[in-house]
């Protein structure tokens, strides 16, 4: 028998507000253990919650990012369960009132045929402690960090339309860039701004039947998230066909055994709400206003990419994931740099020299000013190909111009027809090989002859007069 | 004789200026005093000490009163079981005394102490540094032989506070006292409140309904055929918010944590166990059961009691306001069971459901009872005055 998998996602992201979501402190979980805390988030008696408006605000573009509609009204509520990273018994969620529902993502499936994953509502929760396992001598102890405790988080709860690993990656994925575009989170599975639990069950394919979902946790990167899915279809296949029954359970994946395991489950109740945190109430004005704060999204921004600047779709995706590099990218474009070129040069070169040097595009010495005053020259002929390279090379290295580098350094392309006639004859008389080669309609000797004009020239001739010359020369003779 | 006190201030009166100053007053150990003792009563919190004045504590330091200690207080203050609440203004040892309200429990200590006890309207007083159980139904009540006290006590504390964001976004009354003309003002008294009276309190109710007359108010009766509802709403609303809100006094960081346990789960399941007390216990239990077995039946407790703050707003349309009874059918002055408890605050459980303030002033003779009167929400200035009012007709006879 042939099964299919009916998946759904839950993917908690927490919000890079500078403050917890329901007290002051500093919304910074790394730090020293439990030195970001206060009555409030050690929820210490007669201390009450105070909703962050820094937190609403995020959650809230983070939903219009995903195209979700914001809820007029929303509330809290006191989700009961007793575990020592919540020593109040109960977490604030938004279990029946959600701050928004609806919104999805496109992705490309296997085949390359564009898939609508649909998300059913996106709520805000307060984060947990954090337990730390220890051995004191031989006893086993465990310690409990309040730093986390209350940190902003939203929950995306999508609905069951993942079939495959391929599915829940590409959407991971584009969830990551479009929250990173609206700047509400750094959404990294590795440093856990972004915990994705996967609900999966199978079924015949072909049927739609619903069955018993087993849920998934502790996968740390999106790439576990796929080989967790894909190890979990195939247990509950294997399962289902030898005749056993799926129960509803959660299992954890071992990440080093690429197998999940069954993990005790938690006493979860009913949640009621929280009497102490106001309801929520948005005005159409306050959401018109998160709206325009709304940066161009992605996809809209790739698809103006290619209307607006000639791209091809693939080009204008791969500028568009990160906002950093989609606006240097314009940056350059504003600037007189064809389009095109400006792709080529950005893919090609500037961006693989600040990943080798461990630099953020934002923050590195190489400018759009000093790139398109480089790419400038370039398309000016003043300098060649080569050159423009070392010159990149200066300009993470001094401060200087791209042009004071180039003058200094004696970049300057050669374009001198004179100059290059000399070299070109030089050649055409010590390669006779590759003339009687090309005479005889080999087209690649013309390029081994131009390299050779361009070894003699130190890199620096005009390649295009030299093809120019060339062809006019060895044209002559024959 | 054991003390009422379960903490006295080592500090003595500072003659401080502001409007308090002057003031004496004693608080109970479920509203935080940073540095007091706050065991609300119970070991679940026993050595717990407050790390920050509650805002009406930092209010009342602030106008110059002194705090002079507190008094016991039942177990998170739910009922008046082992309670000392009232005394300390009644042997006047204090001029005033703070006690929390969430089922009437300042109010009826007042009664029994034989002095003025006031519930102000919800919302109207910061929640901040309160350790109670009810969260949507308790509030800071204030017990004094003197309605200026409290009117002096409501003025420096009422009012929006940065601390607490449950706080509605409302005026604040304006607590200077106001004229009252008895022939302009209606008074309702629904017959539904004194259903459960004994042929004894209902002829001192008699009485002290006679006094209003007397006084030359419009008294009528009133129906409010839904009355047995407001109890039935507490226990099922008021139980759920405590079951949950409970959670938050774990006796692990504080209290007394129990020894022996094999592991977490078992530490928390044995401190919590042996922490709290019988009637708290029974209080939680039925909270959990409607949370986790009937949902259903809170969801629909919910909306009724929206529709009695409704009904009730209504009703308070019709008349300025209500006079009833303070004390339920209860046999047992202290009762230690939830059933009990339940029918000692039947009388004054209304307005911890709906909001609205009531004050309880002592009865003016020996066979009269304490009555209870109730304005609709955001009265409070107006009712204190009618109280008021009512005490100098009082003075004026003697
Ligand atoms: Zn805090």
């Amino acid at each position: 028998m042939e099964f299919e998998a009916v998946i759904g996602l839950e993917i908690h992201v927490e919000l890079n507000c500078a403050t917890k979501m329901f007290c002051d402190c500093p919304n910074n979980p790394g730090d020293d253990p439990n030195t970001n805390i206060c009555p409030t988030c050690l929820w210490l008696p007669g201390a009450i919650p105070r909703f962050s408006a820094e937190a609403l605000e995020k959650a809230s573009l983070l939903c219009l990012g995903l195209g979700a509609e914001l809820q007029p009204k929303s509330a809290f509520d006191q989700k009961v369960y007793y575990y020592p990273d919540l020593p109040k018994g109960y977490q604030l969620s938004q279990a029946h009132l959600p701050l928004a529902r609806g919104g999805g993502i496109d992705i490309s499936d296997e085949d390359g045929k564009t898939k609508r994953l649909r998300i059913h509502h996106i709520h805000m929760e307060e984060d947990v402690a954090k337990l730390v396992h220890e051995m004191e001598g031989r006893l086993p102890i465990s310690l409990v960090d309040f730093n986390r405790a209350g940190s902003p988080l939203v929950e995306i709860v999508t609905e069951p339309d993942f079939r495959t690993p391929h599915h829940a990656m590409e959407f991971l994925k584009a969830l990551r860039t479009q929250v990173r575009y609206v700047g509400s989170s750094e959404c990294s599975m590795e440093n856990g701004t972004m915990r994705v639990d996967a609900n999966i069950s199978v079924r015949p394919k072909g049927t739609r039947q619903m069955n018993t979902k087993v849920e998934v946790k502790n996968m740390n990167s999106i790439r576990h998230v796929g080989d967790a899915i894909a190890y979990e279809i195939s247990r509950q296949s294997q399962a289902v066909q030898a005749g056993e029954a799926v129960v509803l359970h959660t299992r954890l994946w071992d990440p080093e055994k690429k197998v999940t395991l069954p993990m005790r489950g938690k006493f979860e109740g009913p949640c009621v709400p929280d009497p102490m945190v106001p309801v929520i109430e948005l005005t159409p004005e306050w959401i018109e206003k998160m709206r325009v704060r709304l940066p161009e999204m992605p996809a809209a921004r790739a698809g103006r990419f290619v209307k607006q600047h000639g791209l091809t779709g693939e080009e204008a995706a791969f500028l568009s994931e990160d906002p950093e590099v989609a606006v240097y990218f314009e940056a350059l474009v504003v600037r007189g740099i064809a389009p095109r070129t400006a792709m080529h040069w950005l893919a090609t070169q500037l961006l693989p020299a600040v990943k080798e040097r461990k630099m953020e595009l934002a923050s590195q010495p190489v400018t759009p000013e000093r790139f398109a005053a480089l790419l400038k020259m370039l398309a000016g002929d003043e300098i060649n190909a080569n050159a423009a390279r070392e010159v990149l090379t200066h300009l993470f290295e001094s401060g200087e111009s791209p042009e004071e580098i180039v003058k200094a350094r004696g970049f300057k392309q050669v374009s001198d027809a004179g100059a290059l006639e000399a070299m070109i004859d030089q050649a055409l008389a010590t390669q006779a090989a590759a003339v009687a080669d090309f005479r005889a309609g080999q087209g690649k000797a013309l390029g081994f002859l131009i390299g050779q004009v361009m070894q003699a020239s130190g890199g620096k001739a005009n390649p295009k007069i030299i093809r120019e010359l060339l062809a006019k020369k060895l044209n002559a003779v024959s | 004789m054991d003390s009422i006190f379960f903490y006295r201030n080592p500090d003595s009166a500072a003659s401080g200026d502001g409007a308090l100053a002057g003031l004496n007053i004693a608080i109970q150990p479920n509203i935080s005093k940073a540095g007091w003792p706050v065991d609300a009563g119970s070991r679940a919190l026993a050595n717990f000490t407050a790390l920050e004045d509650a805002t009406v504590v930092d209010r009342l330091s602030r106008s110059g009163a002194f705090l002079c200690g507190s008094t016991k207080t039942s177990e998170f203050g739910f009922g008046l079981a082992e309670s000392r609440a009232g005394e300390a203004v009644k042997q006047k040892i204090a001029d005033t005394e703070l006690v929390l309200d969430m089922t009437g429990e300042a109010r009826l200590a007042a009664a029994a102490a034989g002095v003025c006890g006031f519930k102000p309207s919800y919302g109207l007083v910061s929640h901040f540094g309160l350790i109670g159980l009810i969260p949507s139904m308790e509030t800071c009540g204030v017990l004094s032989s003197s309605i200026q006290n409290i009117r002096g006590i409501l003025k420096a504390v009422a009012g929006p506070d940065e601390k607490d964001f449950s706080l509605p976004d409302e005026s604040v009354p304006d607590f200077t006292a106001q004229l009252i003309n008895p022939t302009k003002t209606a008074i309702g008294v629904p017959a539904e409140a004194q259903s459960d009276l004994t042929d004894e309190q209902r002829e001192r109710f008699r009485l002290s309904i006679e006094e209003l007359s007397q006084a030359g108010f419009a008294v009528r009766e009133v129906s409010f055929p839904e009355w047995p509802l407001f109890l039935a709403v507490h226990k099922i609303v008021g139980s759920v918010e405590a079951s949950s809100a409970a959670g938050r006094y774990d006796s692990v960081r504080y209290g007394e944590r129990a020894p022996g346990a094999k592991n977490w789960n078992e530490m928390y399941l044995a401190s919590r166990g042996a922490s709290f007390g019988t009637l708290l216990k029974s209080f939680l239990f039925q909270g959990a059961f409607f949370q986790f077995q009937r949902y259903t039946a809170y969801e629909d407790a919910c909306r009724i009691r929206a529709r009695l703050v409704a009904d009730m707003k209504n009703l308070t349309g019709e008349v300025d306001f209500l006079a009833l009874p303070v004390s339920g059918g209860a046999s047992d002055p202290n009762p230690a069971t939830l059933d009990e408890t339940y029918r000692q605050f039947a009388c004054t459980a209304f307005a911890n459901v709906t909001g609205q303030p009531a004050l309880v002033l002592p009865p003016a003779s020996k066979g009269q009872a304490p009555l209870q009167l109730a304005g609709p929400r955001l009265s409070d200035a107006g009712l204190l005055s009618l109280g008021e009012h009512l005490l100098k007709l009082r003075e004026g006879g003697k």
